[in-house]
């Protein structure tokens, strides 16, 4: 029974932590000798100065081109880790341990006059696994190795209108990012939802080329052209593409200040059935039989003094080929998340938050409702330049399926640690 | 066929993205005169003041720095000899002068408050326009300039020419020869760049006296570094980044607006921009921002807060702070940490005219 409990325990923590990782660069607050709410409302929540620089290729808006290059600042590296005391429920059984949740290796900077990179890796962590058994045979790794990005930014082609983006990235269409919110341990559970044979996610890193840039007033675009799958190389020779627009009333952003609207869209292939297990040494795509697949929806950001209100939902439709349950039928479910977060103390050095997210399969699925239901405190110890350490104490209460539902509850305080 | 379209389209938009690129490196003119100085190497980080530069043409000795200390103060500069650049620079106003913008000869008012000219020597442009290069070429302007000291060089060379004690105080320092209206700017200029505040509580801090502040001016910094965004712009040693923003002020008179830096570049970005003003001993001077419109450091920091003023081409820093009234405390606490506790330079007083040469 304990095996099985730290089984489900394990993977429970798998499937949260390995769904996302948050991005923050000290790197940039080495640089300029700031502290990180220079471009944070806290850590990693992007203000809107911070979402104005990311904007402009990791540049301080209107100042590209007496930026100091990565070459002549101190090394542009970063690190973010978590670890903690988190204790899961479910069923009445109980299991509790310390985790290191994931690191990540970061590094950005200007390289040119308008022109930047972000590298982001997570290396493979084969700890804690529950059947762990050394190296050579951890196959249930807490972290999976991969580049999560891989970018090149050309900002500026067309001054605030026009920027490329070029290699693995987040995409445009995340409104709301997966990469920069508070909760570390729940995601936006809709993000990761696909039809039941399909292995798209909403939340991953792309590899691709994107077109953003702004408009008077308050009018912004993203259009990417990516591979949708995630992988590299890519499964399927049919590339994805997405628009989203949004526009922001007021002054800011939306991310802290000014109220923001935006809509989206997403449209991909992925493969059925694929001819061999593995790439083939020629570079040659395996999957085969591409159907389509397309995701619609919209977010809002409203601001009040330091409470921000986010909302993000969309509808999506699978091809009745990714559809176990009923092959006769697309697969067409809805979903999204509500938001409230706040900012108290000196420098948003305590932040709260609470979360509801929901996903609304088809009716003849029973297994994938979800209802989950969260709240997060962080108070961080100082307000440092280039250094980030946080208490954080998250806690979710999860509720999937409609008959028979399994309920879940995950408490969790950890140190999260950034420099 | 579907493929080789969409190769196509990625490899067009490829192609005019690096070609973008390239436009913008192969058509890169010579560094403009904002970037030249301290403003090379991009933002800096909080800290005392460095040893002043002084340029290789206006090398300083103390009689030239005398000489021009006599000249700064002396309103015989003026057309009619009421006006000396410490009526409007005043060392016992932080100096600057009592705003909301300066009063020049014959009573009459400017559409800008005085920039102050302690620490000046850090700015590697100068005017609110940053239409000088130099201290030196600066020092020329107020002398001819019709609502200022509404002279002509011509006349004032002529004026301090006939001055006696001027006349060996000059040779002593420039050798044989006329007076020449260079000279009395370099004079001016070695002056001005002795007016340096170099200890504040502030300093004393970054020097590593963590006693030097308080709890609140501890955390004023934290916040002026941090979710106030001040280092956006007031970075570096000198507060300031020597470049030119606008912070949305609406024009004073629509038909004729003051276009700021727009003058000197004719770049229509810089439509309505102004230099950034160091925060240093900003407490002993209100009225803030270019044209005085802002009477206290509380006002000042709730206009920042609020995102700037409702004019047009608001510079894309300037974003809404959501400061808590604590944190305005705290941030109003930390600037006046800032006073310069130098005495040579707060204490220097405007010598009367019978103690000026003659």
């Amino acid at each position: 029974m304990k095996r099985t409990l730290t089984a489900l325990f394990t993977g429970a923590f798998a499937l949260l932590v390995l769904s996302q990782a948050a991005l923050a660069i000290p790197a940039f607050a080495r640089k300029y000798g700031a502290n990180c709410s220079q471009c944070h409302v806290a850590f990693p929540k992007l203000n809107d100065w911070g979402q104005r620089f990311r904007d402009n290729g990791y540049q301080v808006p209107g100042q590209q081109g007496s930026e100091k290059t990565a070459f002549e600042t101190a090394i542009p590296v970063a690190f973010r880790t978590n670890a903690g005391y988190s204790l899961y429920g479910t069923g009445g059984q109980t299991a509790s341990g310390f985790h290191i949740y994931g690191l990540d290796l970061l590094s950005a900077g200007v390289l040119h006059k308008n022109i930047s990179y972000l590298f982001v890796y997570t290396p493979r962590i084969d700890e804690p696994a529950a059947d762990y058994n050394g190296p050579a045979a951890g196959d249930n790794p807490a972290q999976l190795a991969a580049i999560e990005s891989a970018a090149v930014v050309f900002s500026n082609i067309i001054r605030d209108k026009l920027n490329i983006r070029i290699g693995r990235f987040e995409p445009g269409f995340q409104l709301l990012s997966s990469k920069r919110l508070y909760y570390i341990l729940q995601p936006y559970e809709i993000y990761g939802f696909a039809g039941t044979h399909s292995s798209f996610d909403f939340s991953a890193s792309q590899i691709g080329i994107e077109a953003t840039g702004r408009f008077k007033p308050g009018l912004k675009y993203a259009l990417g052209y990516i591979n949708g799958t995630g992988a590299n190389p890519d499964n399927n020779r049919w590339n994805d593409v997405y628009l989203a627009l949004s526009k922001t009333f007021g002054r800011g952003e939306g991310q802290s200040a000014g109220q923001r609207i935006g809509v989206f869209g997403y449209l991909g292939w992925q493969p059925t059935t694929f001819v061999d297990p593995i790439v083939s040494p020629g570079g040659d795509i395996n999957g085969k039989d591409n159907r389509n697949f397309y995701r619609i929806g919209g977010d809002i950001s409203l601001n009040w003094h330091t409470f921000n209100l986010q909302g993000m939902g969309f509808y999506a439709v699978d091809d009745r080929d990714f559809n176990d349950l009923d092959p006769a039928l697309d697969y067409k479910f809805w979903g999204g998340v509500v938001q409230l977060d706040w900012a108290g103390l000196p420098n948003n050095r305590l932040v709260g938050s609470l979360m509801f997210n929901w996903v609304r399969p088809p009716g003849y699925d029973d297994v994938h409702k979800v209802d989950a239901y969260s709240a997060l405190v962080r108070y961080y110890l100082g307000s440092w330049s280039a250094v980030n350490i946080a208490i954080h104490a998250e806690f979710t209460h999860r509720v999937a399926g409609t008959i028979g539902p399994v309920r879940e509850d995950l408490v969790t305080i950890l140190l999260d640690f950034d420099f | 066929m579907r493929r080789i379209v969409l190769f196509a389209a990625l490899l067009v938009g490829l192609l005019a993205a690096a070609a973008g690129t390239a436009s913008i490196l192969a058509g890169q003119k010579a560094p403009p005169i904002t970037q030249v100085g301290v403003q090379v190497l991009g933002p800096q980080r909080l800290g005392p003041l460095p040893p002043v530069v002084h340029p290789p043409g206006n090398p300083p000795s103390s009689a030239k720095i005398q000489l021009g200390k006599e000249l700064y103060f002396d309103p015989r500069l003026s057309a009619d000899g009421t006006i000396s650049c410490a009526t409007c620079h005043d060392p016992a106003l932080g100096w600057s002068d009592k705003g909301p913008t300066s009063e020049g000869i014959h009573g009459q008012f400017g559409g800008r408050r005085a920039p102050p000219v302690s620490n000046a020597a850090y700015s590697p442009l100068q005017f609110w326009d940053g239409r000088s290069p130099s201290l030196e070429d600066q020092a020329k302007g107020p002398i001819q300039n019709p609502i200022e000291m509404g002279n002509t060089h011509e006349a004032m060379i002529q004026t301090v020419s006939a001055i006696g004690a001027y006349q060996s105080e000059f040779k002593a320092v420039f050798g044989t020869g006329p007076i020449t209206v260079d000279q009395v700017a370099d004079a001016i200029a070695a002056f001005e760049r002795t007016v340096v505040t170099t200890d504040s509580r502030f300093d004393r801090y970054a020097r590593g006296d963590h006693n030097a502040l308080t709890k609140l001016e501890k955390e004023g910094l934290e916040i002026f570094n941090g979710k106030a965004h001040c280092t956006g712009c007031h970075w570096g040693p000198y507060f300031s980044d020597g470049r030119f923003h606008n912070l949305g002020l609406p024009p004073k008179d629509p038909k004729n607006p003051d276009v700021g830096r727009y003058a000197v570049t004719k770049d229509h970005r810089d439509m309505g921009a102004f230099k950034t003003p160091t925060v240093r001993d900003a407490a002993r001077r209100p009225p803030y921002l270019h044209d005085g419109s802002e009477k206290t450091l509380e006002s000042l920091i709730d206009f920042y807060d609020k995102g700037g003023g409702k004019g047009p081409n608001l510079d894309p820093l300037m974003v809404p702070l959501g400061l808590a009234r604590h944190e305005k405390a705290a941030l109003v606490a930390f600037i006046k940490s800032l006073d310069s506790l130098n005495p040579e330079v707060a204490d220097v007083k405007a010598p009367a005219l019978r103690d000026l040469p003659h």
